[in-house]
C-alpha cells in the first residue's frame, strides 16, 4: 500500500502545480477536484490492513465536502462573474513553474530535518505535504484575483489535509471533521460574499488601483 | 575478417530493423487521426510510398543556398542512424554501448537539429529562419527535461549507459521506485511530442501556417533531401518511441518471440496514444508551448528530487 500512498503523494503535489500553471479558472476548478478526489484516497491508503469505520467517514467526508461540494460552489460563484481566466498573475506562469520546481526542492529539503511524532508508513507524504502548500501559497500570492486566490487557499488546505494525515493516529476525528466543515462553511462565505462584492461593483480585482480614466482596475 | 564481420553484422542487422520498422509508425498515426475524424485515411503503408516517390525526385536548390543546405538532410539522418545503434529495441540489443552514451545521445539529437537550423537559415527566407528560431528555443527547453530524466534514469539504475539505463535494469527497478517511473514517462512523453514536434507542440500536417516549427524548417527541401529529412524524423520518433516503450514495458519473459510481440504491441500503442493526442488537442499557443516543455521539466525535476530522496 505504501505505493499507492507515494503515487497520490507525488499527483497531488503535480496537481498543485499545475493549478499553479493554469490561468483558466474552470480548469484550475476541476484540477482542485480531481486532487481533492485523489486525496480523499489517502486514509484508505494509510490503514489499509485494518480500515475502520473512522477512515470510511474520513474518506466519505472529504470526496463529497472537497472534491464534489467546494468545486459546485466554486462553479456556481464564477456563473455570475463574467471574467473566465487570470488575465494578469503577478509574475509570468513561465516563472511560476519554475518558482514551484525550486519551492518543491525547498519542501524536500526542510522535510529532511523535520521529525515527526510516530511511524509513517509512506516517507514522501510529510515532504509532499509541505509542497503542496507551498505550491499553494504560491498560488495564492501570485494571482490577482479573488477567486484564484480561494483556490489557491484551497490547495494550501489540501497540503494541511495531507499533512493532517500524517498525524492521524494522534488526531481525534471530531477536530478533523470540524475543520473539513470549517473549510466548507469559508468557501461558502467566500462565495456569497466575493458575489456580493461582484453585483456592487461588477469586478472582484483583488489588487485594488485605479487607472488614468478612473476605472476600477 | 570474421572478427570485421562480427562487428559489423548486428549493426546493419539493428539498421535494417530499425530503418524498415521506423516509417510504419508515421502510418499508424495518421491512420489513427483518420479514424478519429471518421475518414479512411491512407493506407498504413504511405510513409513508405511517399518516401519511394521522393527518392525517384531530382532536388531543387535555391541560388542563394550553400553547401551547408545541400549537407544538412544527410548529416541529420546519419546523426539519426548513428543514434538508433545506442538504443535498444526490445530483444534487438543495442549494437554500440558504452559508459556514457548518453551524451553522446543527447549531443547526436543536438547535431542533428543544429543542420537543420543552419540549413533553414541558409536559405535566406525570413520565414524559416522564424522557424529556426522557435526550434532552437524549444529544444533548448525539451533538452532541458531530457537531460533531467536522464539523470533520473541514471540514479535509479546505477548506469550511465542508455542501453543499461532503458533496457536490462529497468525492470528491477519498477520493483520499488514506481512513482518515480511515472514522472520520468509523463515528463519524457511530453519531451517525445515537443522533440517530434507532435500536435500540442506542432502540426506536422500543415504547411504555409505562421506557428509552425519543423515543417517550416523543411519548406525549401525537395526531392531526395526532403526524403533523408522525413526519414530522419521517423527515426527520431522511432528512437523515442524504443525509449518510451522500454521503460514503460520492460518485460522480459525469456522467449523471443513474446518479448518482441509486448515490444511490438507498446509500440504500436504508443503510436495509437499519439494519434489519440493529436486528435483531441488543438495546437497550443506559441506561447503555451514554453509552459508545455516547462512543466515537462517541473515533472522531471520533481522526479529526481523523489529519486535522491528515496535514495
Amino acid at each position: 500500500m505504501t505505493l499507492w500512498i507515494d503515487v497520490s503523494c507525488i499527483l497531488v503535489v503535480f496537481l498543485a502545480l499545475s493549478v499553479l500553471a493554469t490561468n483558466r479558472i474552470v480548469g484550475m476548478i476541476k484540477i482542485f477536484a480531481v486532487q481533492s478526489f485523489i486525496l480523499s484516497f489517502v486514509p484508505l491508503f494509510l490503514h489499509a490492513d485494518a480500515v475502520s469505520g473512522r477512515d470510511i467517514t474520513l474518506s466519505l467526508v472529504t470526496m463529497v465536502l472537497k472534491a464534489i461540494l467546494v468545486p459546485a460552489i466554486l462553479f456556481w460563484q464564477i456563473r455570475h462573474i463574467s471574467m473566465r481566466s487570470e488575465i494578469k498573475p503577478l509574475i509570468g506562469l513561465g516563472t511560476s513553474i519554475l518558482f514551484g520546481a525550486v519551492l518543491i526542492a525547498v519542501a524536500f529539503w526542510v522535510s529532511l530535518s523535520l521529525r515527526l511524532p510516530g511511524k509513517l508508513l509512506s516517507s514522501l507524504v510529510l515532504p509532499c505535504s509541505l509542497a503542496t502548500m507551498l505550491l499553494g501559497f504560491m498560488t495564492m500570492v501570485t494571482r490577482t484575483r479573488a477567486i484564484t486566490q480561494v483556490l489557491g487557499y484551497m490547495v494550501i488546505e489540501n497540503g494541511i489535509f495531507l499533512f493532517a494525515l500524517s498525524l492521524f493516529d494522534a488526531m481525534p476525528v471530531l477536530i478533523e471533521m470540524g475543520i473539513l466543515l470549517d473549510i466548507f462553511v469559508a468557501v461558502l462565505i467566500m462565495a456569497i460574499v466575493l458575489n456580493h462584492i461582484n453585483e456592487e461593483f461588477e469586478r472582484t480585482g483583488g489588487s485594488a488601483g485605479r487607472s488614468k480614466t478612473g476605472e476600477t482596475v | 575478417m570474421s572478427s570485421l564481420l562480427n562487428v559489423t553484422f548486428p549493426v546493419l542487422a539493428h539498421w535494417m530493423i530499425v530503418c524498415l520498422l521506423s516509417p510504419f509508425f508515421l502510418g499508424v498515426i495518421a491512420r489513427v487521426k483518420a479514424f478519429f475524424s471518421g475518414k479512411a485515411g491512407p493506407p498504413v503503408l504511405q510513409p513508405y510510398f511517399d518516401l519511394a516517390r521522393l527518392f525517384r525526385k531530382k532536388c531543387v536548390y535555391s541560388s542563394t543556398a550553400t553547401w551547408v543546405f545541400r549537407a544538412a538532410p544527410v548529416i541529420i539522418l546519419a546523426a539519426m542512424m548513428a543514434l538508433s545503434l545506442l538504443v535498444p529495441f526490445g530483444i534487438c540489443k543495442a549494437p554500440v554501448q558504452f559508459s556514457g552514451d548518453i551524451l553522446l545521445a543527447v549531443y547526436l539529437l543536438a547535431l542533428g537539429r543544429f543542420f537543420m537550423i543552419l540549413a533553414a537559415l541558409d536559405t535566406g527566407s525570413s520565414f524559416e529562419g522564424m522557424g529556426a528560431s522557435r526550434e532552437a528555443f524549444f529544444s533548448c527547453l525539451s533538452e532541458l527535461a531530457l537531460f533531467m530524466n536522464f539523470i533520473t534514469l541514471a540514479l535509479l539504475t546505477r548506469s550511465i549507459s542508455l542501453a543499461r539505463m532503458i533496457g536490462a535494469d529497468v525492470p528491477i527497478v519498477w520493483g520499488g521506485m514506481e512513482p518515480t517511473l511515472l514522472l520520468a514517462v509523463a515528463s519524457l512523453f511530453i519531451v517525445l511530442l515537443a522533440e517530434n514536434r507532435r500536435i500540442p507542440v506542432d502540426d506536422p500536417e500543415t504547411h504555409l501556417e505562421l506557428t509552425m516549427i519543423h515543417e517550416v524548417m523543411i519548406l525549401d527541401h525537395s526531392g531526395v533531401d526532403l526524403a533523408y529529412l522525413l526519414y530522419a524524423s521517423a527515426l527520431k520518433l522511432f528512437i523515442f518511441f524504443g525509449i518510451l516503450v522500454s521503460i514503460i514495458v520492460p518485460v522480459r519473459t525469456g522467449y523471443p518471440v513474446t518479448d518482441t510481440a509486448i515490444f511490438l504491441g507498446g509500440m504500436l500503442g504508443l503510436a495509437a496514444l499519439v494519434g489519440i493526442v493529436e486528435s483531441s488537442m488543438a495546437r497550443l499557443r506559441l506561447n503555451r508551448v514554453r509552459l508545455l516543455l516547462l512543466i515537462s521539466f517541473a515533472l522531471a525535476f520533481f522526479g529526481l528530487i523523489v529519486t535522491l530522496w528515496r535514495a
